[in-house]
């Protein structure tokens, strides 16, 4: 288990770029630019500071889901460029035959990369995402400050909203992760026979199913196939009842409700299933991987 | 091929041991029925020419191919347990094959993890008196800090076998020579056994207790080196009639360099050549490049 968990950290360091680096100066480029634009006139502190007094809950709310929403889909970009070049890292690197060297097997390693991609990878952007919201609820509270109407009883509440709307970041990200784990081991399964080529045949990949399926066994057109609908349940995660419900009312966001709405909506069958594929796709990678020597 | 070996005393189990061991890359055979074994405490060179089979022999070794035959590595089958082998085998494969992202410290605090023979302290202690400072990343490291870093990771690997493939391709001659010592004297045991493969044979000869001469995937040569200089002669001849007299005992190799003939004998008692020049025994060099040029070392056991 030592020797797992050092692997799963390695692919931390050797992708720290996309996953602590680029977020962060993302975070900080954001912040400066939102300082800067107070520090300027741009932004007026008083106005800003007392639009929050109009719905000083809900811009809070919104404001946060909103960065949340922007991280997942910074998340769900940089970890399919991870599966497509991370699992074919060691023999673009020239680095295969040390990592071969070590008293580890195939299968394990390509687990460590599946593994770091479902942990401290997510993990390290939520950290960022958190930190984000930290920052984003800082500026807003101060412009309140400054407006006058920041109390210690908003304070408390702006913290309770944080707390809420993490808390639904946090489990948006753990469902979409173990939605897409088959979809991420299939892609790091291809990296590893054909290196970043996986970027563009995984884009083709449903289309080519799709058409095979309408060319063998007929259908209205390539995309009204059985293959082509399953494909598209399985890309998109469930949309739970309480977030458009949550929208058109006025009750405050509630994260407990958001998290338990979706984990009902799940169809863990389905999960089951591509836990199963993803274990299954990796073996074989890793056992490509073992009987190839390409170095 | 086991005629060619000198084998160690049957009590002492091979650390490797090869039967018949095939590789085929498509149609074409690259290793043909190879039989050897290594035992421990050795310093071997496995020595051929480019594609003469070497790296794919010492990647049967590591598992990193699978072959037809039999080979046994610690008494594993090293295909099939590589990763179990490799907690005591230690290999370099390649100068630049370090992970270039990483830093020296984080080198190393990974490796105190993944690999249960490493010490991390000994590293440190090999890398003493070097340019190598913990925060420097791989990537910025010369060629041969590398191959100096590299060097210091396998030796603070407490393992039976290491194994060193062309480990020290590309480096000057200044680096070449400090990797060898440092390898020397700071590593070898009797417990442990070596076998490297590099073409610059001279500079490990002074190292080696066996050797193995590889050509076309067949072994020609497997020998103690107090054999080889028992074995093979060397003898520097001017005049013409002695020239003749010498050929009558058939050289393997003959060549004129500077207006001198120089000609190797196997097998030939050098009282016999004494008269007829100078004797000396040939360095590995010469002897690689006179068998090389021929059918066979040891006509009467190839096959």
């Amino acid at each position: 288990m030592k020797a797992f968990t050092a692997l799963v950290h390695r692919e931390l360091i050797e992708h720290r770029g996309a996953f602590l680096i680029g977020p962060l100066i993302l975070v900080a480029v954001l912040f400066g630019a939102t300082i800067l634009a107070f520090t300027v006139g741009r932004v007026d502190a008083r106005f800003s500071g007392a639009l929050f007094t109009v719905a000083p809950l809900r811009v809070f709310e919104v404001g946060f889901l909103g960065f949340g929403l922007g991280w997942s889909l910074y998340l769900i970009s940089v970890l399919f460029f991870y599966c497509a070049d991370g699992f074919a890292a060691d023999k673009r690197n020239n680095s295969m035959l040390f990592w071969k060297s070590m008293p580890v097997t195939d299968f394990k390693m390509l687990l460590s990369k599946l593994a770091a991609a479902l942990t401290i990878l997510p993990g390290t952007v939520y950290g960022v995402a958190l930190l984000s919201g930290v920052l984003l609820f800082g500026v807003a509270y101060v412009t309140m400050l400054i407006n006058g109407t920041g109390t210690i009883a908003t304070l408390a509440s702006i913290v309770g909203i944080y707390g809420q709307v993490a808390l639904a970041i946090l489990v948006v990200l753990a469902c979409g992760l173990l939605w897409y784990l088959p979809a991420m081991a299939l892609v790091g399964a291809m990296a590893t026979a054909v290196g970043r080529w996986a970027i563009p045949i995984s884009l083709l990949l449903p289309a080519l199913l799709s058409t095979l399926e309408w060319v063998t066994l007929g259908g209205l057109h390539p995309f009204a196939t059985h293959t082509w609908r399953f494909i598209e349940y399985r890309s998109a995660l469930p949309d739970p009842p309480y977030a458009e419900d949550w929208l058109t009312s006025d009750q405050p966001f509630s994260g407990v409700t958001f998290a338990a709405d979706l984990v009902a909506d799940m169809d863990w069958l389905q999960v089951g299933i591509g836990a199963v594929f993803a274990l299954a796709v990796i073996y074989l990678a890793s056992e490509y991987r073992r009987r190839v020597n390409d170095n | 091929m086991s005629d060619l070996s000198v084998s160690a005393p049957a009590a002492i189990e091979p650390i490797v041991s090869a039967r018949g061991l095939r590789k085929k890359f498509g149609r074409k055979e690259i290793l043909h029925g190879l039989d050897f074994d290594i035992p421990p405490g050795r310093i071997y060179g496995l020595i051929g020419h480019n594609g003469a089979g070497k790296t794919t022999t010492l990647n049967a070794m590591l598992g990193l191919t699978s072959c037809e035959g039999t080979i046994r590595v610690l008494g594993e089958d090293p295909f099939a347990r590589r990763a179990k082998l490799m907690e005591n085998v230690a290999f370099i494969s390649d100068v630049a094959s370090l992970p270039r992202f990483l830093r020296v410290r984080e080198l190393f605090a990974l490796l105190s993890n993944i690999h249960p023979n490493f010490s991390i302290d000994k590293a440190r202690s090999f890398l003493e008196g070097t340019d190598i400072k913990p925060e420097m990343k791989v990537k910025h490291l010369s060629k041969g800090m590398i191959a100096q870093l590299h060097l210091a990771v396998v030796m603070a690997i407490d393992a039976k076998l290491l194994v060193l493939d062309e480990p020290t391709l590309g480096l000057d001659i200044t680096y070449r020579k400090r990797f060898y010592r440092r390898l020397l004297e700071d590593y070898m045991t009797e417990e442990r056994t070596l076998l490297i493969t590099t073409h610059q044979v001279d500079e490990i000869e002074f190292m080696l207790s066996d050797i193995m001469f590889i050509r076309d995937g067949e072994l020609i040569l497997h020998m103690q080196m107090e054999t080889v200089n028992d074995k093979f002669t060397q003898l520097v001849v001017n005049d013409d009639a002695a020239q003749a007299a010498a050929r009558a005992y058939h050289p393997v190799y003959e060549e004129t360099r500077f207006g001198q003939t120089v000609m190797i004998f196997d097998g030939v008692d050098r009282n016999l050549l004494e008269p007829f020049g100078k004797l000396s025994t040939p360095t590995l060099s010469d002897l690689f490049v006179a068998l090389m040029q021929r059918p066979t070392a040891n006509p009467e056991t190839a096959r």
